[in-house]
């Protein structure tokens, strides 16, 4: 398994898809920044609050960006294999189709990590650029438990969008997905219903808004279940069909 | 010789009830190149891919160095070398990175593996070149450099000259040849082009519409089908003798009572009619066989020729 995230990270070099997704992240929390930026120009008598920068620098990043982001990292990851005709080579190799799935799984758990990582630090970056108020090492402390966790939430809702790529074997109906996903998101977002939603239940869980009408546990469920649903769905499909 | 590959009625139905191959009974034996010919759509490829597990049999069974395939396929697929189609390479790595890659994932440990494979199929000075920048005809080539990295005992190539140039086509060939020559491989080699197995195959297997319809050493098949001049003479022996006397023909046969069939100096019939009436040998038929190879093909498969 080790020789085969090995490879995984190899087939990476000099790729682009690196570079443009660590831009995509940024994109979350510099147009926080600049939205922050422009209001207390419009009005210098109300201070930004540091808290508030994070809080909405998260809902861009986990609710908006990262959805359709980590979406075209994973069909990156898969659909290549069928565009680039390598996965007939690797296949026969040979690599157990369980063993390849969850070599790029965990390669996705990495980068989805390193991602939100990144997002943090730039974010804290533009926090002290803006000298926000109420900024603390405490803050700065709760935004990482919260981006990380998110990070990882977002990685484990990945595997629908596994499924969705190894049946279309196309980038382009995953990232169609992905949009609706994304709209849901918003639809969704403040009503007691985005406990229940597994993309939406993310945030919930991060800042701790939950609903009193659907218990934290409903929200946990969500997410598990999803991921769950999506990998076995993956991996029966993966095993059980014909490489052509 | 024993088989390397043997399938027993191997079958693939699609789900629109298309049969793509069709009880598919064949025998590769050890040592030799077995050329898999069929036009474009017969089934050879449908074919490779199950034997490369990598499409699954409706029915029938696939043994491969005497095991069965679905019980033990990591142990027998380490031991095949293969390239399926386009062979496929991430373009933005180098040929060595893009080895690399596979000499880890099948743990082939001793150092110079890459720069071996890579000498052999002529490579060697294009290693600091990203793939998207190689033809086609060199990304044939590193497919073979890959499917040899880890000493392969049974070389799958499927189409291997697709796309080369008849240069390429010619390299491609010799080093096929080399191949099961200096390294003892088995080699299954599917085309769509007689002439193209023709020159290396020792064995030809040829698929039509998934059943295959003929499995047949070169060499008998040659002699099957060799162009020839038959004669139907009053004195076969006598006229025989005169063959040899005359015009110093080994390469002839007596194929029947008062019938001679002779393998050389096609055209010369006339000459040869001469001598014999000369000797009072009484000639009542001459007939000049057209049939070839290809003739040969196009009548087993009641269609147009292959290639």
């Amino acid at each position: 398994m080790v020789n085969l995230l090995y490879a995984e990270v190899l087939k990476l070099k000099r790729s682009m898809i690196a570079l443009i997704s660590i831009a995509g992240i940024a994109s979350g929390p510099f147009l926080c920044f600049v939205e922050s930026i422009i209001k207390e120009a419009k009005r210098p008598d109300i201070p930004v609050e540091g808290a508030t920068f994070f809080s909405e620098t998260h809902l861009y990043v986990f609710l908006l960006i990262g959805v359709l982001l980590f979406s075209v990292v994973t069909a990156y990851l898969f659909n290549r294999e069928y565009t680039e005709h390598t996965l007939k080579n690797i296949l026969t190799i040979p690599v157990s189709r369980i063993q390849f799935i969850l070599s790029k799984l965990i390669l996705l758990c990495l980068w989805t990590m390193a991602l939100t990582l990144f997002a943090w630090l730039i974010t804290v970056l533009f926090a002290l650029l803006g000298q926000f108020d109420g900024l603390s090492m405490q803050l700065f402390l709760d935004a990482f438990k919260q981006f990380m966790m998110s990070g990882f939430a977002l990685f484990l809702l990945s595997t629908p969008m596994i499924l969705v790529t190894l049946l279309f074997k196309n980038y382009v109906v995953t990232i169609v997905f992905a949009i609706a996903i994304t709209m849901l998101n918003l639809l969704t977002y403040g009503s007691e219903y985005s406990a229940l939603l597994p993309w939406t239940a993310v945030r919930v869980i991060a800042t701790g808004t939950f609903f009193p009408e659907y218990p934290p546990i409903y929200s946990y469920i969500s997410i598990i279940m999803t991921f769950c649903v999506g990998l076995i769905a993956s991996i029966l499909y993966f095993k059980n069909t014909d490489v052509n | 010789m024993s088989a390397v590959i043997k399938t027993t009625n191997l079958t693939k139905q699609y789900s629109n009830q298309q049969l793509a191959v069709d009880h598919l009974n064949l025998t590769v034996r050890q040592g030799e190149i077995y050329g898999f010919l069929g036009r474009n759509g017969a089934g050879k490829t449908t074919t490779i891919k199950m034997l490369l597990n990598l499409i699954k049999p409706s029915y029938g069974q696939i043994e491969i160095f005497g095991e069965n395939l679905f019980k033990k396929q990591r142990e027998i697929l380490r031991r095949i070398g293969s390239i399926v189609e386009i062979p496929g390479f991430y373009e933005n790595l180098t040929a060595r990175e893009n080895l690399l890659i596979n000499t880890k994932v099948m743990g082939v440990h001793k150092k110079n593996a890459i720069d071996e494979a890579l000498e052999i199929v002529g490579l060697q000075h294009e290693t600091k070149k990203l793939i998207r920048s190689y033809s086609l005809g060199m990304k044939q080539r590193l497919g073979i450099a890959r499917a040899l990295l880890h000493y392969p005992e049974l070389l799958i190539l499927d189409e291997p000259t697709n796309g080369l140039d008849p240069i390429g086509i010619k390299e491609m060939r010799n080093l096929i040849k080399t191949l099961a020559r200096e390294r003892n491989m088995t080699i299954l080699l599917s085309s769509h082009i007689l002439s193209e197995i023709e020159q290396i195959a020792d064995t030809l297997g040829i698929i039509h519409k998934g059943k295959l319809l003929k499995e047949i050493p070169f060499e008998k098949l040659r002699k099957q089908n060799r162009r020839y001049l038959e004669f139907q003479v009053s004195n076969e022996n006598r006229a025989a003798m005169l063959l040899e006397r005359y015009f110093a023909i080994t390469d002839y046969e007596v194929h029947e009572a008062g019938t001679i069939r002779v393998y050389s100096h096609i055209g010369q019939q006339g000459l040869l009619n001469k001598v014999f009436v000369e000797h009072g040998i009484e000639v009542t038929k001459i007939v000049l066989s057209e049939d070839n190879l290809e003739d040969y093909f196009s009548t087993l498969i009641g269609e147009a020729s292959i290639g």
